[in-house]
């Protein structure tokens, strides 16, 4: 049975969930989960924005741009998890994607 | 008072330790005495941990604010209500939460078990004693909710997500279902270290099965009725590893309520019982681990705390430690009976569990493996929806229609012959019901279609043996009445018929889920004002935006018409509040809910612009509202099953005789 599992998952497939340093210009689809930096530009419904590693002092900010619905907790310094690929250096996110982290249910983040 | 606190806590994990050494002591050396006093200091320790309880409760009621915790999760204008709810809002009160159910729990099955099951007590005390120790411990050495400060002069405030009626009942809910659960673990440990190898632990612990399975399953859909309403994507349920958390112990929980019936009627399966029940009582601690250490991101995206590790280590003793006695006492296990034939009661009974257990591994592996990736590859790789509905159709539909055949099957032995005639009705009554959907269109998802046909044939099997039943009471005493022998029917087999009544439940549930799965429609447009969009059989035209000023938010709200044929349905207000004090906006979906067929109109205001333009999202969910009316089936059958049976207490103490017996389970 975990044969059948292991298979499925890996055929059908998972989403790699990278962080923004990882990425390093792979063009596959992948799951990237970073925290916003300002400024955040919107047109429309499309936002743009960088976003940066979570933890650990990683100088990488990889702009994203997305359309479609934005979460309500979505702004600055939160955590996001968005699908979608890099198109010319650009993040580009699939529509309907875009989380947000909850601030968290247990702890109350002093800062947010 | 935190000093109060403090010491009632250490209390009760020095209780805890006297009863597990006391315990076990007794039990190797059957000393009547020692046993009773290790009892005791259960009693005892639920004594402690309401007065920790209540100190915590006494703080957050008065605000005060020079313990930590109560800073940290209330504030002086959230209302007594919400301020109530942060008990459970914190991981330190959680654990508070979680020891002071398990105390109570533990208390009541010692004072029940003295009357009826005294053999198993004596090693079920040192067990239960052992899971209190971890969670006082922990709540002494760890993670203390008396923690003091210099008062400041207001707390932070409650998330406003979490402020929310559903957040009194929900969390609760669950941690009562899942703290239930330790009371079979323990009484079948204790079976076990006792060297009995009969059924007696799982009739001395059914009810305990059923009450925290009950617990489990209606706060599940508490929180699934949450999201829906209130979190306002249009879904209930994502497949979030936090919500994987909660049902995977419900699953291996009912798998267990099945395979104890063969167990006590034929004798079979006993070591798989033993598995599951430890596998169930092991998930709810992983569900719980899970939520608190941070390991595996999710959308709920607990911070990663200190208790981690604990819980994985203790997970890790409950595991190797049951194991290792259960590997010890396999030859007492061995069944004396075997599967006869692979069509019969036991069979389907059989194939039911191997797919509750092996959708409860699916789900354990899709939530794992993320983790196991990152070891492998170096790159956590996560899958997501699409595999878990993958596995939900392959096995769920299965499940289904063995929902259908169980309760008509014989036992041991069933005839092809007696198979055509006890199936034709329902058989007939399913393809009926596929043909007649097929011809209304519902062919446009197999996997629905097939849902359905299932459907039907589990409600006309069900309705069947009501039918049956009533007939057979009728025959007994021609002069009574039809609602008569009905009565009697149910009244005298409660936990057959209110199994039924659960099936029904789990019938309508599926109806619901499937039709807002596989028929849902969605649409997705920008509106200026004046404008129409269609979606489904309904018209939405979007007259104008509205601004107002709420108590504590700014609202601002989408004006849509709602038609459908040419007729007014009235009108939606979707939009959004912007809330001042947070300030945080949230997501406020209207929904239409049709009362006659059970269909919700869903919209969603996802954007409105300064100049009135409006990006809605519109859904619609056919017979969603099914899954609510689910519940409420679900709380009653579940409440008849669980109902007293003077006449079934009777039979077991004549079964397991003597002083053994069982009074009063």
């Amino acid at each position: 049975m975990l044969a059948v599992f292991l298979l499925y998952t890996s055929i059908a497939g998972g989403t790699p969930q990278l962080r923004p340093s990882q990425l390093k210009g792979r063009t596959a689809e992948v799951s990237i989960v970073g925290k916003v930096v300002a400024p955040v530009e919107r047109s429309g419904r499309t936002i743009r924005f960088r976003i940066k590693d979570v933890e650990g002092g990683s100088a990488v900010r990889l702009p994203v741009t997305y359309t479609g619905s934005v979460p309500d907790l979505f702004k600055t310094d939160r955590d996001i998890s968005l699908k979608g690929s890099l198109r010319n250096g650009v993040f580009v996110g699939a529509p309907g994607t875009l989380v947000t982290k909850c601030p968290s249910k247990y702890t109350a983040k002093k800062d947010s | 008072m935190p000093e109060l606190g403090r010491a009632a806590l250490i209390v009760c994990l020095g209780l805890a330790l006297y009863a597990v050494v006391a315990g076990a002591l007794a039990a190797v050396q059957g000393r009547r005495r020692l046993a009773e006093s290790a009892e005791n200091a259960v009693l005892a320790s639920f004594g402690a941990a309401l007065v920790a309880a209540a100190v915590l409760f006494a703080a957050l009621v008065q605000n005060d604010f020079s313990f930590v915790y109560v800073a940290d999760h209330t504030s002086r204008q959230l209302p007594l209500g919400y301020t109530i709810s942060a008990f459970w809002g914190g991981q330190e009160g959680s654990l508070l939460l979680w020891l002071l159910i398990l105390t109570g729990f533990s208390a009541a099955a010692v004072i029940f078990g003295r009357r009826s099951a005294r053999s198993l007590l004596g090693w079920a005390v040192p067990i239960l004693g052992g899971v209190t120790v971890f969670f006082s411990f922990l709540l002494v050495a760890v993670s203390t909710p008396f923690a003091t400060q210099a008062a400041p002069p207001d707390g932070a405030g409650l998330n406003p997500s979490l402020q929310n009626p559903y957040m009194l009942a929900h969390p609760p809910m669950l941690y009562l279902g899942f703290v239930g659960l330790t009371i079979p673990f323990a009484f079948a440990m204790g079976a076990l270290l006792a060297r009995r190898a009969d059924e007696l632990w799982i009739v001395v612990t059914r009810r305990w099965t059923l009450v925290a399975w009950t617990f489990l399953g209606f706060g599940q859909l508490l929180g699934a009725h949450w999201a829906y309403v209130e979190v306002g994507w249009g879904g209930y349920f994502a497949w979030d590893p936090v919500e994987n958390a909660a049902l995977m112990p419900w699953l291996a929980a009912t798998a267990f309520l099945h395979s104890v019936m063969i167990q006590e009627k034929r004798g079979m399966l006993k070591i798989w019982n033993v598995i599951l029940v430890v596998g169930a009582f092991g998930l709810a601690l992983f569900g719980t681990f899970l939520t608190r250490s941070g390991i595996i991101s999710s959308i709920h995206s607990f911070t990663e705390s200190s208790i981690g590790p604990w819980f994985l280590g203790f997970i890790g003793v409950v595991l190797v430690g049951s194991i290792a006695l259960v590997l010890s006492r396999l030859p007492m296990l061995r069944s004396k009976t075997r599967l006869e034939s692979p069509v019969s009661r036991e069979a389907t009974f059989l194939y039911n569990n191997l797919l509750l257990v092996a959708f409860c591994l699916t789900i354990l592996w899709g939530v794992l493996y993320p983790i196991l990736t990152a070891w492998v590859r170096g790159e956590p790789v996560t899958v997501g929806p699409p595999y878990y509905n993958f596995f939900l159709k392959a096995f769920g539909l299965p499940l289904l229609l063995l929902m259908g055949i169980g309760p008509l099957i014989a036992w041991r032995r069933a005839s092809l012959r007696g198979l055509g005639r006890t199936f034709a009705w329902p058989a007939g009554v399913a393809l009926g019901c596929g043909v007649v959907l097929l011809a209304l269109g519902a062919g446009s998802s197999i996997p629905g279609l097939v849902g359905y046909t299932f459907c039907a044939f589990v409600l006309a099997s069900i309705t069947l043996e009501f039918i049956r039943g009533t007939r057979a009471r009728r025959a007994l005493s021609p002069s009574g009445s039809w609602p008569g022998a009905f009565a009697s029917l149910v009244g005298r087999n409660r936990r057959r018929y209110g199994g039924y009544v659960v099936h029904a439940s789990i019938v309508l549930l599926a109806v619901g889920v499937v039709g807002s799965s596989a028929y849902d429609k969605v649409a997705d447009q920008r509106l200026r004002p004046g404008e129409s969009m269609a979606v489904g059989d309904y018209r939405l035209r979007y007259v104008d935006s509205e601004q107002r000023r709420g108590a504590n938010a700014q609202e601002i709200r989408a004006v849509v018409e709602v038609s459908r044929d040419g007729e007014r349905l009235g009108t939606l207000e979707p939009g959004k509040n912007r809330y001042f004090a947070e300030q945080q906006v949230s997501n406020e979906a209207a929904i239409r809910s049709d009362k006659l067929n059970g269909e919700d109109l869903f919209l969603i205001a996802d954007q409105i612009d300064e100049d009135g333009t409006l990006f809605l999202k519109a859904l619609v969910k056919p017979l969603v509202n099914l899954i609510w009316i689910a519940g409420f089936v679900f709380l009653g059958g579940a409440g008849i099953a669980l109902w007293p049976d003077a006449r079934e207490q009777r039979r077991l103490a004549v079964r397991y005789g003597g002083r053994d017996s069982l009074a009063r389970v």
